[in-house]
């Protein structure tokens, strides 16, 4: 706690506070809330019932109405705190005609007595929704959607390694004429955004009987340009002297690829798998279009359908985006020093 | 075995001829230095035979049979790289066990291999480690090993001790001289290192601008150079070139002095560059050569003298002790005629 807080008063020296560092913190303390503010909402929300997001003014904590079971009243019913004439007490709700509302006492049940409802708030503690987050898993198919998405991501980062660092081996090591403008041409496909090719791809994935299939989402996604620029650019600053070596070792082509080559490049393997499992995971507008059956849905397609056209389930569609959300976090909280030290290592911006 | 004939190698990068027709035989258990100045296309020519690169035209025989279209792993050669070229991920162990494995050899001649060769090199507690956990010296060491757990007829080395610093460099230089008599295979060494290639070879192939100058055994290349770059290029310090007209037994130089040239070989009267090494040059009152000091580098057992003769000639002495000589003074020095070596206006050895 006192580091935390030696943290926070640095200066940049001197005895007193200079403007700068008065400007300094506040710049950074609104960079931190502009960014982590929406995404901490998000979750604090996540855990909110629907009554509750629609609620004006909107509270940051999410908070329950506290129930009490009362004698001779089959459900739990809802605790106010009633001020009137009579004093102020706590009195739970029978029921509600128009604006009066039927109350009792929970000690003594009997007697019905009858409150304006102006004259009463409801009393509420922090508490969570979990039904928010498990309702989506037990009663509906999100175990399944979960499912798929981590089928897709796994399946297609490996395939996107194995695919991308063939090409980039063959590119970066192998001399031959139109080397050069191979290369040239796998980056220009940068250019092209996924919604130009969006129809022609469709034909082709339908024509091949790959449509509603979790394959027709993976194979037209694991060759990209980034992973075998990335890969061709680190792999060149493999010596050459260590493929003759291995040729003279009699190793082959696929084992110098596979035994020398590849393990060499795990750094730029590290960092494309993080970004191929970041791309994958968040994917949206492709698995939509391809996969039109509940059962084959990924995460991000499954939490589209909470967004109906008239009534979206926004306590179910917070939670799950936060679960979408959680894999990516980790990935960039644990693996990003990987991803800075890779991109740096292999002259990519 | 090992026994390496190159009948008329050549090589093009383009419209650059980098290998000018080699021919060369290199007969078997011999130790081969080639030499020569940077880009004379020594490596080239290692890599050659290596089968790393292929020849424009030419033919490379390993114990008479023509290996020029085989791969470099069919020809039974092991070469050590100049960056030693260990595999950085593999223990030292799995380096040296990758060629073996890759012809599917069973495990335990590998193992009995490698334990040989590791004994032999003193690198038995290094085997587990990675060759980023290891100093220079022992890196060369774990490639040369490399080397030589694959029995190969003949040992390619590539500037093998260039990356050393220069204590390490004379140790290796020694051991791997002991190396390959114990093993008494053919080696080829690369080197720009004029002593290197001194101290080791059996016998030195020079080259320069891809063609081949002399072949010969060290000393021999140092007594009787076949023409002015050999002279040039082998010991240190560098002889004294001096070029002169001949006449009448001696060699007149521009600056007036008179030389006297060998006797017993007749030089015929023209141009001609006389050649005299810096260790055999003696004050001599009253000699042959003067000229005024310059510098003087005083090394302790001897002292190597700089200096100005006159007409753009330039003097090297490597005079022994330390003479009590000043900046300025005139020496004068004389020499044995019979050691001066006499080259013609071709640039060809008369005497």
């Amino acid at each position: 706690m006192s580091r935390a807080l030696a943290f926070l008063t640095r200066r940049k020296g001197g005895d007193a506070w200079d403007w700068t560092d008065v400007f300094t913190f506040l710049w950074l303390g609104s960079a931190v809330f502009i960014m982590f503010g929406p995404a901490l909402w998000l979750v604090l929300s996540s855990f909110k019932s629907p009554a509750q997001l629609a609620e004006f003014p909107p509270t940051l904590l999410p908070y329950e109405a506290q129930t009490v079971v009362v004698e001779g009243f089959d459900r739990p019913l809802p605790l106010f705190s009633v001020t009137d004439e009579a004093g102020t007490r706590t009195l739970a709700e029978v029921r509600r005609v128009g604006t009066v509302a039927q109350m009792v006492d929970p000690e003594n049940p009997g007697e019905v007595q009858r409150v304006n409802i102006a004259n009463r708030t409801p009393v509420r503690e922090v508490g969570f929704s979990w039904g928010n987050y498990l309702d989506p898993f037990l009663r509906f198919d999100f175990l399944n959607y979960t499912k798929n998405s981590i089928f897709v991501t796994g399946v297609a980062t490996l395939i996107t390694l194995l695919t991308n660092s063939m090409a980039a081996f063959a590119l970066s090591k192998y001399e031959f004429r139109g080397r050069g403008f191979v290369v040239v041409l796998i980056i220009a496909t940068l250019m092209i955004p996924l919604s130009v090719i969006l129809v022609p791809l469709y034909s082709i994935v339908s024509g091949v009987g790959l449509i509603n299939s979790l394959w027709g989402v993976i194979l037209p996604t694991v060759a990209t340009p980034t992973g075998v620029f990335l890969l061709r650019q680190y792999m060149l600053t493999i010596p050459d002297e260590l493929l003759e070596a291995a040729r003279m070792d009699h190793a082959s082509e696929w084992q110098i690829y596979w035994r020398i080559v590849l393990p060499l490049t795990a750094p730029a393997l590290a960092v494309l798998a993080i970004f191929s499992v970041v791309w994958r995971w968040n994917d949206f507008l492709w698995p939509l279009i391809v996969l039109s059956r509940q059962e084959v849905y990924t995460l991000q397609v499954g939490l589209n359908a909470y967004a109906g056209e008239l009534n979206v389930q926004w306590h179910y569609l917070l939670a799950m985006t936060v679960i979408t959300m959680i894999p990516v976090v980790l990935v960039f909280i644990f693996l990003q020093r990987f991803i800075t030290a890779g991109i740096a290592g292999t002259g990519l911006k | 075995m090992g026994r390496i004939q190159l009948h008329d190698i050549r090589k093009s990068f383009g419209a650059v001829d980098v290998l000018k027709g080699i021919d060369l035989t290199i007969n078997e258990g011999e130790l081969v230095v080639f030499v020569g100045p940077s880009g004379c296309g020594k490596s080239t020519l290692l890599r050659m035979i290596a089968g790393l690169d292929k020849p424009s035209s030419g033919r490379i025989e390993i114990d008479g049979v023509d290996v020029t279209p085989r791969s470099a792993a069919d020809r039974g050669l092991a070469m050590v790289f100049q960056s030693y070229a260990l595999y950085p991920h593999m223990t030292v162990r799995a380096n040296m066990a990758f060629g073996l494995q890759n012809t599917n050899m069973p495990k335990p001649e590998i193992d009995a291999r490698i334990s040989e060769a590791a004994r032999m090199l003193e690198i038995e507690p290094l085997l587990d480690r990675r060759p980023g956990q290891l100093s220079g010296g022992q890196r060369q060491r774990v490639a040369i090993g490399r080397a030589i757990v694959r029995r190969p007829t003949a040992f390619l080395l590539d500037e093998p001790l260039s990356n050393l610093d220069a204590e390490l460099r004379v140790s290796m230089r020694a051991e791997l001289s002991a190396l390959h008599d114990r093993l008494g295979a053919t080696m080829i060494h690369v080197t720009h290192d004029q002593v290197e290639a001194m101290t080791m070879a059996d016998r030195i192939v020079v080259l320069r601008a891809g063609k081949v100058e002399q072949v010969d055994t060290p000393l021999n290349l140092f007594n009787r150079p076949a023409n002015l770059f050999v002279a040039g290029f082998i010991g240190a310090p560098g002889m004294n070139l001096w070029a002169g007209q001949a006449k009448d037994g001696a060699v007149q130089l521009d600056s007036g002095a008179r030389l006297p040239l060998p006797s017993g070989v007749t030089v015929p009267e023209g141009s001609v560059t006389l050649g005299i090494r810096p260790q055999h040059l003696r004050p001599m009152a009253g000699g042959p050569v003067r000229a005024e000091v310059r510098l003087i580098e005083a090394l302790g057992p001897e002292s190597v003298v700089h200096g100005d003769m006159g007409a753009g000639g330039t003097l090297l002495a490597v005079l022994a002790g330390q003479p009590d000589l000043a900046r300025g003074t005139v020496i004068e020095l004389g020499y044995d005629p019979q050691m001066a070596h006499v080259f013609g206006a071709d640039g060809q050895r008369l005497a």
